[in-house]
């Protein structure tokens, strides 16, 4: 229904210019990622009326400013003489597209799916010579009718979800007030605390033998093609999910119980024998090792969860599961992985989503703090964690209402096309009433089970 | 004997010779003057009072020969005030601040330079070896119509860029000099490349709604001179109508001309024209005198266009994909070096002190009947004047004239300067030039400036300007934040 039409595309250049002979080495964890790309969309309304094309140049004025804090982003990959990627301060600017679409945003919203959301991204693959490659890509598109979509995206290699959630959020504050709240920081990865040290500490093999076996895997072969919709849970059925799974609710936090209840349903529809299906939780590791929030690089760590002899329906095993996973996944453990990364030089490249089903927890994201205009919070934010080549992928997300404590989520789900039917008409996900935010194009928008 | 010379001018006894030779022969007149007037105050002190009243009755005043000589004082003084040309007076300027959104560093014009010139990598290197020798900083900007990939010169993009940078002068020359658009006379406006129907000066009489009798003119094709040029037009304008106000503005619009194809010759100007622009309000009123900046002592104009390599050294053409650029010969630092001869020789003598044009003139007589091995004595312009502003035009321009004129590092500064900052603006440049000497603070009272201009034709344009007030720092204009920063050391290459 709603068209997407280009108006220009442009490089966008800080206000201050980067002082020469500036680098940013990548970390061990950031260089796992290159194959990997985000595709992240916000939605907003119109708040004030404006003539075609103003809102978005005085958000390409407000970029700008921003970039000058982020010289990395307007930096370009170059490999050192080890051949690790860096990135050279260059000043070079960072790609921007404009675009217009018919109709309001509201409407877009509600008739939805993954493939007219691609729309509103731009992104180019790797240049042969990644040294005029721009690794970030705004695209804004302006709603004829009102709202505005703004789409950014960007390489693994540079930032994770909750990283270029906090480039827009700069950018937000930059438009709005004319500084940011939270500027970036660019340092390596902790090392070891010093004082923490255990003589006996254990190294957390399991979690490297999952990164080594990731690393050396071959590569997945394509072939179904994958739709994605978005389910949103309200707080009474969230907290409903918790009791089923546990005694006492304040011991099992809503990821914990939404990936236990996807894990079990997943590996019904996909139907797995002899326990669930594989899955790999990803979790977010800055509080664990004492990061700030405006801490710029890839903070996200994969581990296997294991499904072997939990029956269909045993909610309470794989909650448990997953449980035991996430506690282990400490400061020590992260470092062993960090340090064992750096010892091994590895030049294969791993397809970190390619292989098992990914749960990845994206609670903590502050996507709907992302304000531009006075009184406009996010109507939605969307994330694509690309390509999507693997099992499946769920990403757990906060809600788009204001309160924090809440524990309402919302859940994007990335299946088979037939798998993802199966799901919706599943009891067990029926029982907890999603309500469905993004379906399957054939269905009928925002209907309650 | 002429072996030997140069050496002996390198002691400090010659130099001391050669002031005292310029002192005499500078004030000459003083010389003179001094003893007449000591002999006349000797002589009333012996002759006493009572003898210079015998003296003074003696000469018989008569009524009708009081009336006559008196009439014929006034008369003399009144033909000669009435036929004086009228002054002209710089009240102020303004120069445009491209907004640093339009920013294109070195990096970013490679890279675009190469999306768009994939394959012609001969014609990228080409450019990048410019780049690196051209002096331009990191801070010079294009309009936005060139940041798009691929760039879409439109023609409304131009006419856009043109209102930004023109209406945008013109404001902040309003807003400083207080004047109301109905009290412009006349109304020049120089875009060498740029010229639409209606003409820009059209647009400013729109936008400004001007009075209907405003005498405007739009000049166009006359290349990077074309700013002297407007001005000595106002020059000779006000000379007809009194008690004007002229409003000159000079632009170079970029938008229309990147030039799109791969001719290495025709690339050289994409990497070094940048967007900027000057509004100049020019006075012929009384009351102007005490608060003008400057005022308008010589114009001299010199075209060299009637020898036909000069006449092709830009020239503007198809290459052979049909896209139009602007071809710059190989031998155009040589033509610019005759022309400025050709203008140095004609504006020497209005300006330069009596010494330097009597030494001109004996070694010219020397050369003529003596020897003519002798070198041709290049008469220093440093002591004609105190400020000198060389049009950016591009480091080989800069560096020439330096040393063509012999001048200091510190004099060419205000132009190498510019050029790092704002590029090569074409007709503007002189006046960020001029903003840079006021910003730093060397503008006194009664120092003279020389501002130089080439441009396609082939032209050499001079104009000399007296400051006619000291100029406190500045609180506004294009230096304003950044002129602290400046000097700034300018390497020979800038690694890329």
């Amino acid at each position: 229904m709603a068209e997407v039409s280009l108006t220009c595309k442009r490089t966008v250049i800080s206000t201050k210019p980067v002082q020469p002979g500036k680098f940013c080495p990548l970390s061990a964890l950031d260089r796992l990622m290159e194959r990997n790309y985000l595709h992240i969309v916000f939605y907003y309304q119109s708040t004030v009326e404006r003539n075609p094309g103003e809102l978005t140049k005085k958000l390409r004025e407000a970029v700008a400013e921003m970039l000058s804090a982020f010289p990395i982003i307007t930096g370009r990959l170059f490999k050192t003489p080890e051949g690790h990627w860096t990135i050279k301060c260059n000043d070079a600017g960072m790609r921007m597209v404009e675009a217009r679409a018919k109709g309001s945003v509201e409407k877009w919203l509600q008739n939805l799916d993954r493939e007219k959301e691609l729309q509103l991204v731009h992104w180019e693959e790797m240049f042969h010579k990644p040294y005029f490659w721009s690794t970030f890509y705004v695209k804004v598109t302006e709603f004829e009718e009102g709202g505005i979509a703004i789409g950014l995206s960007c390489t693994h290699l540079l930032s994770d979800p909750p990283c270029a959630t906090m480039l827009i959020k700069a950018w937000a504050d930059m438009t709005l007030g004319g500084k940011m709240i939270t500027p970036p920081l660019f340092h390596p990865l902790p090392g070891r605390r010093p004082g923490n040290t255990n003589t006996n500490h254990e190294p957390y093999v399991e979690l490297i033998d999952y990164y080594k076996l990731s690393i050396e895997k071959p590569a997945p072969v394509f072939n179904t093609k994958q739709v994605t919709i978005i389910l949103a849970f309200d707080d009474e059925m969230v907290r409903r999910c918790i009791t089923r799974i546990a005694p006492v609710e304040s011991s099992r936090t809503p990821f914990e119980a939404l990936a236990a209840l996807f894990w079990v349903v997943v590996s019904k529809v996909k139907g797995t024998k002899g326990g669930l299906t594989n899955m790999s939780i990803c979790l977010d590791m800055r509080n664990v090792l004492g990061l700030d929030r405006g801490f710029f690089g890839n903070c996200m760590v994969y581990n296997k969860v294991n499904g072997d002899g939990i029956e269909g329906n045993e909610l309470c095993k794989a909650a448990n599961g997953i449980k035991e996973v996430v506690r282990k996944m400490d400061a020590d453990g992260i470092m062993d992985l960090i340090e064992w990364l750096k010892e091994r030089n590895y030049q294969d490249l791993p397809w970190m989503n390619g292989y098992d089903l990914i749960c990845v927890n994206l609670e903590a994201v502050d996507s709907y703090s992302a304000i531009f205009e006075d009184n406009a919070r996010p109507l939605r934010v969307s994330y694509y964690i690309e390509p999507a080549v693997g099992e499946g992928q769920i990403l757990i997300m906060p809600p788009p209402a204001g309160s924090r404590n809440t524990f309402s989520r919302v859940v994007t789900i990335t299946l088979p096309e037939d798998e993802v039917n199966k799901l919706l008409e599943d009891a067990l996900i029926q029982e907890f009433s999603p309500t469905i935010l993004m379906g399957l194009n054939k269905m009928h928008s925002s209907t309650s089970l | 004997m002429p072996q030997i010379l140069p050496n002996f001018s390198s002691s400090v006894k010659l130099k001391y010779v050669k002031l005292g030779y310029q002192y005499l022969v500078n004030h000459i007149l003083t010389f003179f003057l001094i003893p007449v007037m000591v002999g006349i105050l000797v002589e009333i002190l012996r002759l006493g009072p009572e003898e210079m009243l015998n003296i003074w009755r003696s000469l018989h005043f008569d009524l009708v020969q009081i009336l006559c000589s008196s009439f014929l004082i006034i008369f003399i003084a009144t033909v000669y005030f009435m036929s004086k040309p009228r002054s002209i007076y710089l009240v102020d300027y303004a120069c445009y601040k491209a907004p640093p959104t339009c920013r294109v560093p070195f990096s970013t014009f490679m890279e675009h330079s190469r999306l768009i010139l994939k394959d012609n990598p001969k014609s990228v290197d080409f450019q990048m070896r410019i780049l690196e020798r051209s002096g331009l900083g990191e801070e010079t900007c294009l309009p936005p119509a060139i940041h798009y990939i691929p760039p879409t010169p439109t023609m409304e993009a131009a006419r856009g860029e043109a209102e930004e940078v023109i209406f945008s002068a013109i404001d902040s020359l309003m807003k400083k000099t207080r004047i109301k658009p109905k009290d412009i006379d006349i109304l020049i406006v120089n875009c060498s490349l740029f010229s639409p129907t209606p003409s820009l000066s059209a647009m400013v009489v729109n936008k400004y709604k001007l009075r209907s009798n405003i005498k405007s003119y739009n000049l166009s094709g006359m290349g990077c001179s074309a700013g002297l040029i407007s001005i000595d037009l106002a020059r000779d304008l006000l000379q007809v109508h009194p008690n004007s106000y002229a409003l000159v503005v000079s632009t170079e619009i970029i938008t229309p001309n990147y030039y799109q194809g791969s001719e290495r010759a025709m690339l050289l100007p994409n990497c070094l024209f940048r967007m900027g622009g000057a509004a100049i309000l020019l006075s012929n009123k009384r009351r102007d005198r005490s608060r003008a900046k400057y005022r308008l002592v010589h114009v001299v104009r010199t075209h060299k266009g009637a020898d036909d390599k000069a006449y092709k050294c830009v020239y503007e053409q198809e290459d052979p994909q049909g896209k139009v650029g602007i071809n710059l010969s190989k031998d155009l630092m040589v033509i610019a070096g005759e022309a400025l001869k050709s203008n140095i020789t004609t504006i020497g003598p209005l300006v330069l002190p009596a010494s330097e044009q009597l030494l001109f003139l004996f070694t010219l007589i020397g050369r003529k009947i003596f020897n003519p091995k002798w070198k041709p004595y290049i008469p220093d312009f440093k002591q004609a004047f105190e400020h000198f502003c060389i049009h950016a035009g591009g480091r080989a321009v800069i560096d020439e004239l330096q040393k063509n004129l012999q001048l200091s590092a510190e004099h060419v500064e205000a132009s190498r300067m510019t050029l790092h900052r704002f590029g090569n603006t074409s007709s503007s440049s002189l006046w960020y030039e001029l903003g840079y000497i006021e910003a730093k603070g060397r503008m006194k009272k009664g120092d003279r400036i020389w501002q130089i201009a080439f441009g396609s034709g082939f032209k050499c344009n001079s104009a000399v300007w007296k400051c006619n007030r000291t100029i406190g720092t500045p609180t506004d204009g294009p230096w304003q934040d950044c002129i602290d920063r400046y000097p700034v050391h300018i390497p020979e290459i800038v690694k890329l």
